[in-house]
């Protein structure tokens, strides 16, 4: 073999179908924020039309073409925006993006593997991943547009091909990307689950493991558990739509004409699509309540307040997550009965969610805060986790949800709980480990910029949607201009519409300081943020195996910071005892 | 550099044997829910349908109950017999084995298409609910079944070239986990669309 030869082997096998998981984790991210990019841009295009409907825009006119005439967005390709922002940046940027990067980043280097369970799997779970999102975005290009049911592709919109133009081959290829998602997604779980629990370290007990770990463990087991079913009403929706049978259809006329379809529900796919729905939330979620949790202690130079605490609630939030799907549907002529039992245990949520924000705001008490551009996220992600929490506890309780159903208050909800904390978490993780991940630093200063943009404009335009919902605007519609009762609220529209053009323009703060940093950031030091765990034992540059000879033993928890002896002295003369170092003379293990 | 390479060699056999049953187990979990999705989807629509057709299992799926019982209990008795260093029965117990999971395949082909010689078909306009549901249900519980199959495949060819042995059957072993499971689900299956659908 030449030696030519086998460097584009290496190439190949290094870059593109590695089995590495640090390199795994670079490519889900990379993906994962192309597919945000996209999504963001969707976003900032349709609020132009909600700001000023019908105005004509040049942005518009080049970026859509004939999806909008003259640059006036066309009522239903801004359907096919809508439903593709929310598809790409719930599954692709912040289930996969999210997941992906950080679970394949850290798992095996803060549990002391030398890589997966499986590298094979891994690479199989990004590259369908991978295909996953080039068809999802091939399906913008094609007849009739881009899917156009909403992210939730109720049916019998998304079931007859004929119904409106979203509903023919872009939902067809819609369902394929998904389809080959879930298999993707399965196969990262599966590789997370059985890493976590088969391939620690010594001394690496299930208590001595960073938060993240249990973070990134919950979200995989709550994958595998929902997404199968995902799958499973797919698949029902796809023979819906190409073979004939009804299991969501019945008694339909399209145009007048009767269809064959008879004796099915479209509840049914309610039922199945939100036992999915409903824990993607956390899937989405809990990764990021991880990564702050990791971060705010770190950077707080204190030990994270309750963490035993920290792990039962996320354990109860993952279990919750899974029997309160009906929440979604309380105006579906659910029997008010179990509309109270699922009040009843989606308002249980609160508890859990109660004790981690406790958590956070003691672990940041009186703590020596260093400001990086992640402890930032992360608090940003404590505040939103709670302003976003509270209107949860209106929209959970079946009688308070059905008046504010399907508006504009669900949409400022659901966006600042999930779609802003999560974001801040992964914000705050690129910030906290790009170090890991590309062996170089961002510069403090663009990121802290980055933030202080990005909370306010977010609320910016959150914030203000809760009042349209209760003055019972509806969401998803391309215009409200029509509706005379909405006449004075436009004003709000204009404001939201402002806020995210600057917050898609303070993106690109992100985009110059992530890019620009991986090629040209100064280069990181071994340990940048004095932190306890595992992977900052690392070395700086990627290497096979993680660990030159044999991976550290661990001696204690991750969160020994600032802890002192009687004398107020700190033990081992820092503010932080790496995980490796065995236990002082006198010193007591505090893996609580 | 280079003893990074050689620990890599230790550890992957390790970490193989460390994992491949634990995937397999959660696999096996993804699997289950994949499958509860759709039996849960019978009971919603049956509940809402007051016109639900009750269809009598042919004969042929009452068969596939018992061929694949069987093939399990001689699936395991080969792994009884590797675990003795009997490589002979092992042999034998796999490619039993093998038979009986194609003769499975083959009953329940019978099993459609008496069911369709009944008028039972899976789409169309005169296809119900229900209808389509048994096809569905039982054709992907063939399409998961045939993963066992090349997995059974895989150890008849090993254990021919006598790759097992009383300390080395690992494979055997995941290759029999996902075929029990395999039989447990169709006789979940069976009992489901036999008594509940």
């Amino acid at each position: 073999m030449s030696t030519h030869h086998h460097h584009d082997q290496d190439f190949l096998f290094k870059y593109v179908f590695s089995q590495d998981h640090k390199m795994i984790s670079k490519q889900f991210l990379i993906t994962g924020f192309i597919m945000g990019f996209i999504g963001l841009i969707m976003s900032t295009l349709f609020r132009l039309q909600l700001g000023w409907p019908g105005e004509s825009f040049w942005i518009i006119d080049k970026l859509l073409g004939s999806w909008a005439e003259n640059g006036v967005m066309a009522p239903d390709k801004y359907l096919a925006l809508v439903t593709m922002h929310g598809t790409i940046m719930v599954f692709f940027l912040l289930t996969a993006g999210l997941s992906g990067t950080f679970s394949n980043l850290l798992i095996p280097l803060q549990i002391g593997a030398r890589d997966m369970a499986s590298g094979f799997l891994n690479m199989l779970s990004f590259w369908f991943f991978f295909l996953s999102s080039v068809i999802m975005l091939i399906s913008l290009g094609v007849e009739g547009g881009a899917a156009s049911a909403g992210w939730t592709i109720y049916p019998p919109l998304s079931a007859l091909p004929q119904a409106i133009p979203g509903s023919g081959l872009g939902m067809t290829l819609w369902l394929v990307a998904m389809a080959l998602f879930i298999v993707g997604s399965l196969l990262g779980s599966l590789n997370y689950i059985v890493t976590i629990l088969n391939l620690r370290t010594k001394g690496m007990s299930m208590t001595r493991l960073p938060l993240t770990i249990w973070a990134f463990l919950l979200t995989a087991i709550i994958g595998v558990v929902s997404f199968p079913v995902l799958l499973s009403a797919a698949l029902l929706l796809i023979f819906d739509r190409g073979f004939g049978t009804s299991f969501y259809l019945s008694d339909i006329y399209i145009g007048g004409q009767v269809l064959e379809h008879n004796g099915g529900s479209p509840i049914l796919f309610e039922h199945l699509f939100w036992f999915l729905g409903h824990p993607e939330v956390y899937i989405v979620l809990l990764p990021a309540l991880g990564i702050t949790s990791e971060i705010i202690s770190t950077m707080t130079r204190k030990p994270i307040f309750g963490y035993r605490a920290m792990i039962g609630s996320m354990v109860a939030i993952a279990f919750l997550s899974t029997i309160v799907w009906g929440h979604h549907m309380f105006v579906t002529g659910m029997n008010p009965f179990l509309g109270a039992v699922f009040t009843f245990t989606t308002l249980l949520i609160a508890i859990p969610s109660a004790v981690k924000v406790f958590n956070y705001l003691t672990t940041l008490w009186k703590g020596n805060i260093k400001f990086s551009p992640a402890t930032l996220f992360s608090i940003g992600l404590v505040s939103t986790f709670i302003s976003g929490g509270l209107t949860g506890l209106i929209l959970g309780d079946s009688a308070l949800d059905i008046n504010v159903h399907d508006t504009y208050f669900v949409v400022g909800h659901f966006h600042i709980v999930m779609g802003l904390s999560a974001i801040f978490g992964m914000f705050a993780g690129v910030y906290h480990w790009f170090p890991k991940l590309f062996g170089r630093m961002m510069n403090n200063k663009i990121g802290q910029l980055h933030f202080w943009i990005t909370i306010v404009c977010a609320y910016g335009i959150f914030f203000p949607m809760h009042f349209l919902g209760l003055a019972g605007v509806p969401r998803r519609y391309y215009t409200n201009s029509e509706f005379p009762l909405f006449d004075n609220l436009l004003d709000i529209n204009v404001l939201i519409s402002t806020f995210a053009i600057i917050i898609a323009f303070g993106q690109l703060l992100f985009l110059y300081n992530f890019v620009f940093s991986a090629l040209r950031g100064p280069k990181a030091p071994q340990n940048p943020w004095d932190s306890n765990s595992l992977e900052w034992t690392a070395p700086v540059e990627h290497i096979h195996g993680n660990w030159y000879g044999d991976i550290p033993e661990v001696y204690r928890w991750p969160y020994d910071y600032s802890k002192v002896d009687e004398n107020g002295e700190y033990i081992g003369g820092k503010d932080f005892i790496p995980q490796t170092t065995p236990l002082y003379d006198n010193e007591t293990d505090e893996a609580h | 550099m280079a003893s990074i390479t050689l620990q890599d060699l230790n550890t992957k056999a390790e970490i193989r044997k460390k994992t491949a049953k634990p995937l397999l187990w959660i696999g096996i979990v993804s699997i289950v829910m994949f499958f509860s999705g759709w039996t849960s989807a019978v009971i919603v629509s049956k509940g809402g349908n007051g016109n639900w057709l009750n269809i009598e299992l042919p004969f042929a799926f009452s068969l596939s109950t018992i061929i694949i019982v069987l093939s399990s209990l001689l699936f395991h008795y080969g792994l009884i017999s590797i675990k003795k260093d009997n490589k002979k029965m092992l042999k034998l117990a796999v490619s039993l084995t093998l038979v009986l999971g194609l003769l499975f395949v083959v009953s329940q082909f019978y099993g459609w298409k008496e069911l369709y010689s009944n008028g039972i078909v899976a789409t169309g306009s005169s296809s119900t609910n229900a209808s389509s549901f048994i096809y569905l249900i039982t054709v992907f519980h063939v399409l998961h079944l045939l993963a066992g199959i090349i997995s059974l495949i895989v150890v008849s060819v090993k254990s021919y070239k006598e790759k097992y042995n009383s300390t080395n059957f690992l494979g055997v072993e995941v290759s029999i986990i996902y075929w029990h499971f395999l039989g447990a689900l169709w006789i979940y299956l069976f009992l489901f669309l036999k008594y509940i659908a």
